[in-house]
């Protein structure tokens, strides 16, 4: 499709939402932040599920990709660069978006730095997350280097210079430049992106586990199912955009990728099942906690009832596993794409529920408090995701992001 | 003469002894409930006539804005970011008929988890009481107002920060200890401010002697706060949020969560290692296959 009219429309569409994003952004600093989440009860809307969203899918592909650079299972290398790809691109994509919500970014950089607080698991997700985001960013170079430098011998003109200088062909023949070809660096600097990414991913699960003030999130339950949640955020990314990148470019997939993405759909159906059990705990356990047992209840039978079933169990979770246990065994790839983009879907919804929902109790007032998120949240929201998928797109266009091979 | 002289000098001896030891303390959060150099405030609801006098002085002295017909007597009104204390009428939900004005604000915690959470430490507990938010440092998370027991740190949209009550620091050290601009307003001294030790002497002896008075709020919510509150009857009774009665977001729980996490986090990369040598074999029956 590359070239096609329908890339550029699909390419237009895209800027015109990032646009409208910009555009939601400049009010907010022309007005004031009310634009995006209004409430002063339910504070921690869609700005913050969207970057809790986007960094555990970050985290996911993360671990998704170590099973070949740390853990050496060789067939998950050819997944290697659109993973680690992609988990660049969400981590920063989240960044933006917790950027926007945030009151002064700027200051957060500056006192980060200056006066930490190591009792708060903000401060330590936020300073682990940039080592995160150094490491995935050195990893992926480091796997697109080679490529790079073979199309920099094919290319000619301005694009050779390009292409020389993404790779730093001036190392080429330094000491240093022989280090970039050892695969054990690789495999060192995938294995620091791991456990800088799971640790980091830790804290932000405790960040909220923290919050004794908030029933639902507190205690040790969510640190321990966010990373869960993460490996099958992070297999159903890969599998949803692989497979979508092939059936729109119309290229036939390689047969180990096939095998390959098979097993990963049985891997993912595996863990989606692990997912129902500790749902069904949570939920259960929460009936028999005093004070957990009303925000449980905004999910059974509550406001957040039709997410909660239709979404989170039904879409995200039960759906999914014989639809690609099914598709497994019958070698069929659309399932497999349809399946994992509706746990997308449905993890999605159950992000924006696990922050909203929370925030019910303790009610302040006597009648508890409810959110829908604004126009303008939409707009930004919208735009972060579609910016997301325009850098997939010109990733896919003009870096390399295809499977890589050993010969 | 000589002899004055010698007591005036014991007497300075014990100043600078006692000095020391109110240093030794302060440097130690440990020991902060034991201060005797510490303020409390004092609100009692048996007293309070509901003039929301309390709350314009203290925009007055913040210089908060005023909405329209806020400070209206019975117009329930809720913390914000340019309400800092507010006074509202609650009834009993036992016995309708009896019905008190509260007055609400921070109520500085002596372990405040507002302050424990926030990443960048803009929030202090100072060592005469307040806890203070330093608004030229805030980045605006909000995550102190998911933290506190009371939902009292509100997010100002406008300054792009998070802001409360601080309890007048910046008075109380001025001019001969000016009282918080609240307790200086109360025209039926609702209100006292005072050191902590004599505050709760003093809620503890009307609780004894007034036939109203029967709940002090804030001797063990929250791990005891420098706020205290003379009620009638239960908080929840009144439809106040409870807090636990006990220190909010201990560090202790909070690494108790963190070590789970990290206990998962072990364990899957224990799973991930297991499936990669258990699906070793495969890996080589492919890579035979396409040689
Ligand atoms: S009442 Fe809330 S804001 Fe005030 S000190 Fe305690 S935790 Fe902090
Ligand atoms: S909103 Fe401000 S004061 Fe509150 S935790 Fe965040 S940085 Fe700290």
């Amino acid at each position: 499709m590359e070239r096609s009219p329908a890339f550029y429309t699909w390419v237009s569409i895209l800027v015109v939402v990032i646009g409208l994003a910009l555009y939601a952004i400049l009010m907010s600093l022309i007005y004031s932040l009310e634009v995006f989440e209004f409430s002063i009860h339910v504070i921690w809307v869609t700005m913050v599920s969207n970057y809790v969203f986007l960094v555990v899918s970050s985290t996911g592909l993360c671990i998704v990709t170590s099973l070949g650079h740390v853990f050496g299972m060789q067939r998950y290398e050819l997944i290697g660069r659109r993973g680690v790809f992609l988990a660049f691109i969400t981590i920063i994509f989240g960044m933006i978006s917790i950027g926007a919500h945030l009151g002064h970014p700027e200051r957060a950089m500056i006192f980060n730095l200056l006066t930490p607080n190591f009792y708060s698991a903000m401060w330590w997700m936020g300073t682990l997350y940039t080592f995160y985001i150094v490491f995935i960013a050195i990893e992926y170079w480091l796997l697109a280097r080679p490529e790079l430098i073979e199309r920099s011998d094919q290319a000619q003109g301005p694009l050779e210079i390009i292409y020389s200088h993404m790779a730093f062909r001036q190392l080429d023949h330094s000491r240093l430049g022989a280090v970039l070809k050892n695969h054990k660096l690789l495999q060192f600097v995938s294995a620091a992106a791991l456990i800088a990414g799971l640790s980091a991913h830790n804290t932000l699960g405790a960040l909220f586990g923290h919050v004794e003030a908030r029933p639902l999130w507190h205690g040790s339950y969510y640190p321990v199912y966010f990373l869960l949640s993460a490996s099958f955020c992070g297999y159903s990314w890969l599998l949803a955009v692989s497979i979508a990148t092939y059936k729109i470019k119309k290229e036939n997939i390689p047969e180990d990728y096939q095998s390959l993405i098979f097993e990963m759909a049985q891997v993912l159906a595996l863990l989606l099942s692990i997912g129902l059990l500790f749902t069904a705990y949570k939920m259960g356990f929460g009936l028999f906690t005093p004070e957990k047992v009303k925000p449980i209840m905004l999910f059974l039978k509550g406001p957040f009832s039709q997410a909660f079933w239709l979404f989170e169990i039904a879409i995200g979770t039960v759906l999914p596993i014989p639809i690609l246990m099914w598709a497994a065994k019958q070698k069929n790839i659309m399932g497999v794409l349809i399946a994992s983009v509706m746990v997308l879907v449905g993890v999605y919804v159950m992000r924006y529920d696990f922050v909203v929902a929370a925030q019910v109790y303790p009610v302040i007032k006597n009648s508890l408090p409810s959110y829908l998120p604004t126009f303008m949240e939409v707009l930004f929201i919208g735009g972060v995701l579609g910016a997301l998928f325009l850098t997939y797109v010109l990733g896919e266009k003009f870096l390399p992001l295809k499977e890589e091979r050993h010969h | 003469m000589n002899k004055a002289a010698k007591k005036i000098g014991r007497r300075h001896f014990l100043k600078l002894l006692a000095g020391a030891y109110a240093y030794a303390t302060l440097g130690s959060p440990g020991l902060a409930g034991a201060q005797i150099t510490r303020y409390g405030k004092l609100a009692d609801t048996t007293r309070c006539i509901g003039c929301k006098r309390c709350m314009s002085a203290c925009k007055r002295w913040n210089k908060l804005e005023v909405e329209r017909n806020e400070l209206v007597s019975d117009r329930e009104t809720d913390l914000s970011a340019q309400n800092w204390v507010v006074v509202n009428l609650r009834a009993d939900a036992k016995n309708l008929t009896q019905r008190i004005y509260e007055h609400w604000a921070c109520q500085h915690c002596i372990e405040p988890a507002c302050a424990g959470v926030c990443p960048v430490k803009a929030i202090t507990k100072l060592p005469m009481g307040n806890v203070v938010i330093n608004e030229k440092k805030c980045i605006g998370c909000r995550y102190c107002y998911q933290a506190c027991p009371y939902k009292v740190p509100r997010f100002d949209f406008e300054k792009r920060v998070t802001r409360k009550c601080h309890l007048c620091y910046d008075r109380i050290p001025l001019l001969n200890y000016m009282k918080p601009a609240c307790v200086e307003a109360c025209p039926v001294e609702a209100l006292s401010f005072g050191y902590k030790h004599e505050m709760i002497l003093e809620a503890k002896k009307r609780v004894y002697k007034t036939k109203n008075a029967r709940y002090i709020l804030g001797l063990k919510e929250a791990g005891g706060t420098d706020m205290l509150t003379i009620l009638p009857t239960k908080p929840e009774d009144l439809g106040l949020i409870v807090a636990p009665k006990k220190v909010v977001n201990h560090n202790i729980d909070k690494l108790r969560v963190t070590g789970a996490g990290f206990m998962g986090a072990s364990a899957l990369a224990g799973f991930m290692y297991t499936y990669a040598t258990l699906t070793r074999g495969k890996e080589k029956k492919n890579r035979d296959n396409s040689d």
